[in-house]
């Protein structure tokens, strides 16, 4: 736990007060630097990986620049001389012990500044006789959050940094600083400032559940729900318009069908001409943003669908810069619909409808639990119905048409789950969603076989791609193709374990304790 | 973490500065460093401004206790320092006290593995009980050898004892000392290379600013940076990085 002091309230500190600590840390037999600008960006994935993890990623910039990997107590921190823009994914780093402690975190996601701080920084080190710093103090004064200059920071806040082995030095400097009357705090200058601006180092949640209850009026629990999916898109809106991750566009996509979903749940809990408005409008950022999505996914699992047919690079290479030329092309449209005036208004007028405080429920306004147990039975029912219509005969649209079924429910299952109970909806979640990863299989299979016959066509028409890449693309829908008619051989067996007497209670369980 | 002992039967041959500087470029690579003292003398510990007391003395650490105690911080923050003090000159006769002495070293290690990156252990010249225990424990074995006639003698000796041990570290010599104006130091050095494949390709100069390390009590790279040893220094720990840690390099 870091030991460290600021002012006791953030508008009685002046900067006399960083200055009286460093008075009192030279008079101290400390050696104190001259201040230096320093700008402290953290970085991390768009979830916070490496916060979860334990771990520290920090482009700090002062007299140099230096990525600062830190861990828990005792481990030293690993510093790599940095130049440049911060490293925006781990293969922007040297190979070597750095990259390997990172690579597992963060895998193919991108590293993102969850904030950047600057201050002036002073370092103050004591010494023993052999010359050696036995403790560090650093103080920051004027700091700033970059990009929310207006967040309330301390106007100073000091840092003492213990150095392995000299306890008591560490103790002794505590000690005195707490004696100069200075308010004592147990984080890091970076989290006071992710405080300040309502952030955290846990970063980004996409929860699509909000506290309800069942006694709640349908129309207002509706409204909440679609309030909380709308905040999501809006989030996730700057992170896909600059392709940050592929993570942002996936939830802004998600958080679209959701909404989708609960607009069709709310017949005769929504005004109908609400509903088609904003299902309609929903409806076309979904198709607006679906190539860019199938084509994330190609782009990162190429690699690993590639690699067990073993096939030269040499001929794969054309094939991948070829599908991130169509991604690239894909993103390029989609910015265009999510930056028109179009998706502005679509979002702008259902802000203000979810907002309006003039929007009241008529006469006959149903409780929302009672609402939410007949939606869950019924999105039951036409899943159940459907899935045991499919045979090996049926076409493939049954699967696809089936795992929209499976969506519905579970959508229902997660943005109404504050109503129902935790232990058992987790439980019956698991389930359903071991029966969406067949039809996801199936799906995802079914589409990339698509594309990639596209590409084969697209690549022998424009460049009259040699054979070996024609046999390679072959080989890959082979693949593919064996893919697809696995997960559709066993979809008959997850199907029979998802329709069991004792899902079919859970379910029918959940919904009765949804009802008020 | 990866465990890399600078060893070498003969005395004198640049082991210690090997380690210490070693462990600076190391650390300006973004590694995190454990520097063992091993050797009584105490160099390395003198190098890094370190107090040379081991409390309690090697026996007390060799016969049960935790090396976590001992350690130390440094000058650089990633560096952190185990010292040596005159108590290890006996170190050969608390393992031999012990249960299994030839893995002492690597279970006193254990406990900090997800601390560090690169432990570095500095050891005495000899083949003794406390060599087989670091051979016990280390990945890597990283043997300066000087140009001279008998080097190759030396280094000979050596393998032939680890023929004899189970899943022996790999052994890296290095060139060390070397002085290109002398016909007789290029000449060894070549004939080195032919018999000794695995020879890394960076030969440490001898330079009078590695010598002056006893005065600045510092790695070269952090006083004299832009010197020809220093470059060596940071050519050296590329190559026992790449040697390390082959998955992650390109």
């Amino acid at each position: 736990m870091p030991h460290s002091f600021t002012a006791a309230d953030s508008a009685d500190a002046t900067d006399a007060s960083a200055d009286r600590i460093v008075e009192a840390l030279g008079s101290w037999g400390f050696e104190v630097d001259a201040p230096v600008a320093t700008t402290r960006t953290l970085l991390d994935t768009f979830d916070g990986r490496l916060h979860r993890a334990g771990l520290r990623l920090e482009l700090r910039r002062g007299t140099g620049a230096d990525l600062v990997l830190a861990a828990g107590s005792g481990s030293p921190p690993a510093v790599l001389p940095w130049s440049g823009e911060a490293p925006r994914t781990v293969a922007d780093l040297p190979a070597g012990p750095f990259r390997a402690r990172l690579a597992p975190q963060v895998a193919e996601r991108a590293l993102l500044p969850m904030i950047v701080v600057r201050s002036q920084r002073r370092e103050a080190r004591r010494r023993d006789r052999r010359a050696k710093p036995v403790v560090t103090v650093v103080v920051d004064d004027e700091l700033r959050c970059v990009d929310q200059p207006e967040a309330p920071l301390p106007a100073w806040f000091a840092q003492v940094v213990p150095v392995v082995g000299h306890d008591d030095d560490l103790a002794r400097t505590v000690g005195r600083l707490r004696g100069l009357g200075v308010a004592p705090d147990d984080r890091e200058v970076l989290d006071v400032a992710l405080a300040a601006t309502g952030r955290t180092a846990a970063g980004r949640t996409s929860s699509p559940t909000v506290p309800l209850d069942p006694a709640d009026g349908a129309l207002d629990a509706f409204r909440a729900v679609l309030r909380n999916l709308l905040a999501t898109v809006v989030d996730n809106l700057p992170g896909t318009l600059a392709d940050l991750d592929p993570e942002f566009l996936h939830e802004l996509r998600v958080a679209v069908r959701r909404t989708r979903s609960v607009l069709a749940q709310g017949r005769g809990v929504l005004p109908d001409d609400v509903r088609d408005r904003f299902r309609t409008g929903f409806g076309q950022l979904g198709v607006a943003t679906g190539p860019s999505r199938d084509l994330d996914v190609y782009v990162l699992g190429w690699h690993e669908a590639v690699a067990p047919l073993q096939l030269d690079p040499s001929v794969t290479d054309p094939l991948l810069a070829a599908l991130e030329d169509r991604r690239a092309a894909a993103r390029a449209e989609m910015a265009t619909v999510l930056r028109s005036p179009a998706t502005e208004a679509l979002l702008g007028d259902w802000d203000d409808w979810l907002t309006d405080p003039d929007v009241h429920a008529g006469e006959g306004d149903p409780p929302i639990g009672e609402v939410v147990a007949r939606r869950v039975a019924r999105a039951q029912r036409a899943l159940l119905e459907h899935g045991r219509a499919i045979d090996r005969g049926s076409p493939a649209e049954a699967l696809h048409d089936l795992r929209k079924d499976a969506k519905k429910l579970r959508y229902v299952l997660e943005c109404f789950g504050s109503l129902l109970p935790a232990k058992p909806r987790k439980a019956f979640v698991t389930q359903l969603k071991d029966l969406q990863d067949n039809l996801g299989a199936h799906q995802d299979a079914e589409v990339q076989l698509g594309a990639l016959r596209d590409l084969a066509v697209e690549l022998h028409e424009r460049d009259g791609a040699d054979a070996d890449v024609l046999l390679a693309v072959g080989r890959m829908i082979g693949e593919l193709d064996r893919r697809r008619q696995e997960a559709r051989d066993d979809f008959h067996a997850r199907f029979a374990a998802y329709d069991t007497k004792r899902n079919r209670a859970l379910l029918d369980e959940l919904a009765r304790r949804a009802r008020p | 973490m990866r465990i890399v002992a600078t060893y070498s039967i003969k005395g004198g041959v640049g082991k210690t500065s090997t380690a210490v500087n070693l462990a600076y470029e190391a650390s300006r690579a973004g590694t995190r460093v454990l520097v063992w003292d091993l050797d009584p003398q105490g160099s390395a510990t003198y190098l890094f401004r370190v107090r040379p007391k081991v409390r309690g003395g090697s026996k007390r650490l060799v016969g049960g206790g935790e090396l976590a105690a001992h350690v130390r911080g440094s000058e650089i923050s990633s560096v952190h320092v185990a010292p040596a003090d005159f108590s290890l000159r006996h170190l050969d006769l608390h393992l031999d006290a012990t249960a299994r002495p030839a893995e002492r070293i690597a279970a006193l290690l254990e406990p900090l593995a997800d601390q560090y990156d690169l432990a570095l252990l500095d050891c005495p010249p000899s083949i003794s009980l406390a060599s087989e225990s670091v051979f016990g424990a280390a990945d890597a074995l990283l043997v300066p050898v000087v140009p001279a006639t008998l080097a190759s003698r030396t280094l000979n000796q050596l393998t032939a004892f680890l023929e004899g041990q189970d899943d022996p570290p790999r052994v890296l010599p290095l060139l060390s000392m070397v002085d290109r104006r002398r016909r007789l130091h290029r000449d060894l050095a070549e004939a080195l290379a032919r018999d000794w494949p695995d020879l890394l390709d960076t030969a440490v100069p001898a330079a009078a600013v590695i010598e002056r390390m006893g005065v600045e009590r510092a790695p070269v790279g952090l006083f004299a940076p832009r010197t020809a040893a220093a470059a060596a220094y940071r050519a050296l720990w590329d190559e026992v990085a790449q040697a390390l840690w082959p998955a992650t390099v390109a």
